[in-house]
């Protein structure tokens, strides 16, 4: 391509589209239509929630839709930053997404290193337990947790939806896999030197598994940042929303509001998107280890 | 790699361990356990102890406010759920919307995968695109949708209106439950992607070369060598789709609310219904395991229908 393009200032432009024309390829052609064409009906919700988002409710309730808005408001974001408590949502889905993560990279890496790196008997019917935890779908333990939460005083408290997220069976399984992987040897020379397993542990696994934790933490934090059953069961007071709940709980049926309900949307999406834009790697890589075969 | 790999290199992986100790109780042993407490109180405390307290409430007429007054009922939330006709039209509800969304995705996302993994422009683009939706929040993904398909204002039927047409989109029986399957293609699409395009890169190229020297058209390379290939990950992508759909909540929570007429309330709905709105906690406790129950059915029919003879 790059010695075509060197030439192509000299030659004119009809023999460079003749040429361009006998050397397309239809199948290829095929292929960018469908998948710019699914691209863009992709795109297309997004465009609408941001632009809608400032519209004045006048155009709103036009039968016609505008991608550009002609007239811009800010109305709605003034009013959620006024009237709403979407701030605190932000911040209580901030902590409980965050403590929620660092809890489950604890714990899981812990449990993941004793079963990948330590003999003991029974840890191979420990780890067919946590695998086979895998398979318990969430709604049948809602009830009876939400009896244990309450018993405890947690209910509407961050700590109610934070501690049932920490026992997480994928993070140990992924973090397994990849420590049984690290060489035996680099384990022996750091015992020969007197090394603890927490030594063990701190200073050769997790500095060798930087980038699997970095991926494991960025899915947890998008999973417990975008929870939606638990939480709008255990958070009962406004104050103590996230986020999406928070969200639902603004909605009023009787009256309609665009504007507003896609502006909160706005709010609510942004933090992830630019999150997702910035450690797009990591995120991938974390969905590729649960499907990928070695 | 499918579940029944994965199950196979861990038992191996246990298996082969370093010699066992002699002694009862090695220092090793103690550290080994040791370090599974955080994880095994949390396990056992948020996990475990609810898996059996559910079924013992399944037994009672629950009493949320003195469980210890709750009634021994011994099988009759059971018996009940059987002829409760909202169970099964849920579990009808339910099974429409696994159909009308598991084979859109796992097609869509495989057609997808398969086309960027070609020489295409914007291959990062247009994966970032794919993959985007899958980090939003439902709430977030709810209030586009119910904003786009809405009957007077959304574009969607602006745009019909010029050849005639108004659905009503989230309101109507026949196209509600649609509506929140096309909702949800665009909200978890993305997963599936990047789990195929991956399965895709893995594929060996010479296989493709040796095809090609034999002549083989594009298509009996997709049917003999990609889908062989990728069947895997395919099977993977089938079941945590069929398992993560069936409990669907949120959309038919938040655009519909189960209605019209009932005809979105899928069995998570109304397993939250019974809890939370009619506070009957022991028959929603039975509901859950009903469910467990069905779902295990299903997934070992899926597994042995699709997986059945790949023995590699």
């Amino acid at each position: 391509m790059s010695e075509e393009t060197a030439l192509d200032t000299e030659r004119d432009l009809t023999t460079r589209i003749n040429e361009y024309l006998a050397n397309l390829d239809i199948e290829s052609v095929g292929v960018h239509a469908f998948l710019y064409g699914v691209a863009i009906l992709f795109m297309a919700p997004y465009v609408y929630m941001f632009t809608a988002s400032f519209q004045p409710r006048s155009l709103a309730m036009e039968a016609q839709p505008y991608w550009i808005p002609p007239e811009i408001t800010f109305e709605h974001y003034q009013w959620l930053l006024e009237n709403s408590l979407i701030v605190d949502w932000t911040i209580n889905t901030f902590a409980i997404a965050g403590v929620a993560t660092v809890l489950i990279l604890i714990a899981d890496s812990m449990i993941a290193y004793s079963l990948s790196r330590l003999d003991w008997p029974g840890r191979g019917i420990l780890l067919s337990i946590i695998v086979a935890s895998f398979m318990v779908p969430y709604y049948l333990n809602i009830v009876p947790l939400f009896t244990i939460v309450s018993d405890l005083n947690l209910v509407s408290s961050p700590w109610g939806v934070i501690l049932p997220a920490v026992a997480n069976p994928l993070g140990v399984f992924m973090l397994y896999q990849f420590f049984k992987d690290i060489p035996e040897e680099y384990e022996e020379a750091a015992r020969l030197d007197g090394f603890s397993n927490f030594q063990i542990y701190s200073r050769i696994i997790l500095p060798l598994s930087k980038p699997i934790m970095t991926a494991l933490a960025l899915f947890m934090f998008v999973y417990n940042w975008n929870a939606f059953l638990w939480p709008l069961i255990v958070l009962q007071s406004n104050q103590a929303y996230t986020l999406p709940i928070g969200l639902v709980s603004l909605q009023n049926a009787q009256i309609y509001r665009p504007g507003r309900t896609l502006a909160s949307a706005v709010i609510a999406a942004l933090p992830l998107l630019i999150v997702f834009l910035i450690l797009q790697r990591y995120l991938v890589r974390a969905v590729e280890l649960q499907g990928v075969t070695e | 790699m499918s579940i029944r790999n994965r199950l196979g290199s861990i038992t191996k992986s246990s298996d082969s361990g370093r010699a066992q100790s002699i002694g009862p109780i090695s220092r090793e042993t103690i550290a080994g356990i040791s370090w599974t407490i955080p994880y095994l109180a949390a396990f056992s405390v948020f996990l475990l102890w609810p898996l059996f307290l559910g079924l013992w409430m399944s037994f009672h007429n629950w009493d949320p406010l003195f469980p210890s007054e709750s009634e021994w009922i011994g099988l009759q939330n059971y018996v009940e759920l059987m002829s409760d006709p909202a169970l099964w039209s849920s579990l009808w509800n339910t099974f429409y919307f696994v159909v009308l969304t598991v084979p859109t995705i796992v097609v869509l996302s495989l057609f997808l995968a398969l086309g960027v993994y070609r020489e295409v422009r914007g291959k990062r683009l247009l994966r970032t695109i794919f993959f985007s939706p899958y980090v939003l929040t439902i709430a977030v993904v709810a209030f586009v949708w119910m904003e786009l398909l809405g009957t007077n204002f959304g574009p969607l039927n602006y745009y019909l209106g010029f050849i005639g047409l108004m659905p009503e989109w989230l309101t109507s029986t026949g196209l509600a439950m649609p509506s929140l399957a096309v909702t949800t293609v665009w909200w978890l699409l993305g997963f599936n992607f990047i789990i195929l395009l991956a399965s895709r890169q893995g594929v060996p190229e010479r296989l493709y070369e040796a095809a090609r020297l034999d002549g083989a058209s594009s298509w009996r390379a997709f049917k003999d060598i990609t889908l062989p290939q990728m069947r895997n990950a395919i099977l993977f992508v089938v079941i945590i789709q069929f398992i993560y759909q069936f409990q669907v909540f949120g959309q038919p929570y938040i655009m519909t609310q189960g209605g019209p007429a009932n005809s979105t309330r899928t069995i998570v709905y109304y397993l939250y219904q019974v809890a939370f709105n009619q506070h009957s906690y022991g028959y929603a406790a039975a509901i859950g395991y009903v469910l467990f129950a069905v779902l295990v059915g299903v997934s070992l029919v899926n597994y042995y229908v699709i997986g059945g003879d790949s023995n590699e």
